[in-house]
């Protein structure tokens, strides 16, 4: 008996397992996001326009259950992006706009300090009383040092 | 030759009733799955699978948990044929096999003909039950995929540790 016909055997059992599980998860997911999406949080976003001006802080917003950063974003700022396959990439806060080297990036806050956002705005999806913050940094050096 | 194999089909059948009333608290965990294919894997697919329908037509109407709707139930006898036919095909390409000299390979093996054969019959069960209940067949299949996985992997475990020896000990029954 060839043993390379039992482990592809094996691993046809385990990629069946696998896939059955992340379908599982998934629709556990979609059900109990759309149970809550009624519910409202408040959250705290920071806009830093990198021009030496002061953060404006939008303390304690109301927020849907779901709302991604970029949703977040609309609902106390204007914002302009492109979305791509990638997801969303921001163009503009309030009308100012990226300019080499500066680019808008986002920071989560945490118990360990800020946190460079690794994901597209409109793939993250907000916390409750989560602190995140707009920084028009200078990317010339990467990573970029935290606010 | 008949009635021999009338007499092998109700003693199957007999045990896996047995196993099933034993571990009828235990969901999707069950030794009937594993004596269908071991019945059809000494005494060929026809008689793996009657085992398999005869089981089911027994647990299904005199059942622990109700009985289930007729369109499920004969669904699930349906599938659990399955076992019967995939030992049946394996027992005759194995014909020939020295089971004392590969012991481990072959349990790999039907560790994976115990999984893929239950991979099948959950989604026959589920599927039925989706067209019964008027479900998505997509959400009926991911809703009970946990379940499923309980019962594939209960079956990787089990087909994988006992089917070597139960069949080398019943060769050895069978050839007197």
């Amino acid at each position: 008996m060839n043993k390379w016909v039992l482990v592809a055997l094996v691993i046809l059992c385990w990629a069946l397992t696998a896939s059955l599980m992340a379908g599982y998860y998934y629709y556990q997911y979609s059900d109990l996001s759309s149970k809550v999406k009624e519910a409202v949080f408040t959250a705290n976003l920071g806009i830093n326009y990198g021009n030496g001006s002061a953060i404006s802080w939008f303390n304690g917003t109301k927020i849907s259950a779901g709302s991604t950063l970029l949703d977040f974003t609309k609902l106390v700022a204007s914002a302009n992006y492109t979305d791509s396959l990638g997801g969303a990439s921001i163009n503009a806060i309030d009308g100012v706009p990226n300019f080499n080297p500066k680019y808008w990036l986002w920071w989560s806050y945490s118990s360990f300090g800020w946190t460079l956002g690794s994901v597209a705005c409109n793939r993250y999806v907000v916390g409750e009383n989560e602190t995140l913050l707009w920084y028009l940094q200078d990317t010339s050096t990467y990573p970029p040092p935290s606010p | 030759m008949k009635t021999v194999k009338i007499a092998i089909i109700a003693i199957f059948c007999a045990l896996t009733l047995g196993t099933d009333y034993a571990l009828a608290g235990v969901p999707n965990v069950k030794l009937m799955d594993l004596i269908v294919f071991i019945g059809g894997f000494l005494f060929g697919p026809i008689v793996g699978s009657s085992i398999g329908i005869f089981s089911w037509f027994i647990y299904g109407s005199i059942n622990p948990n109700g009985s289930p709707d007729p369109r499920i139930w004969v669904a699930t006898m349906l599938a659990e044929s399955v076992y019967g036919i995939v030992g049946g095909l394996l027992g005759k390409a194995l014909v020939s096999t020295n089971f004392s000299s590969q012991r481990l390979r072959l349990s790999v093996l039907f560790a994976t003909m115990g999984f893929l054969p239950t991979v099948l019959y959950d989604l026959i069960t589920n599927t039925v039950y989706a067209s019964v209940f008027g479900q998505p067949v997509i959400v009926a299949i991911f809703a009970g995929a946990l379940f499923a996985v309980v019962h594939e992997g209960a079956n990787f475990l089990i087909f994988g540790i006992l089917s070597v020896p139960t069949i080398a000990a019943l060769r050895k029954v069978v050839k007197g």
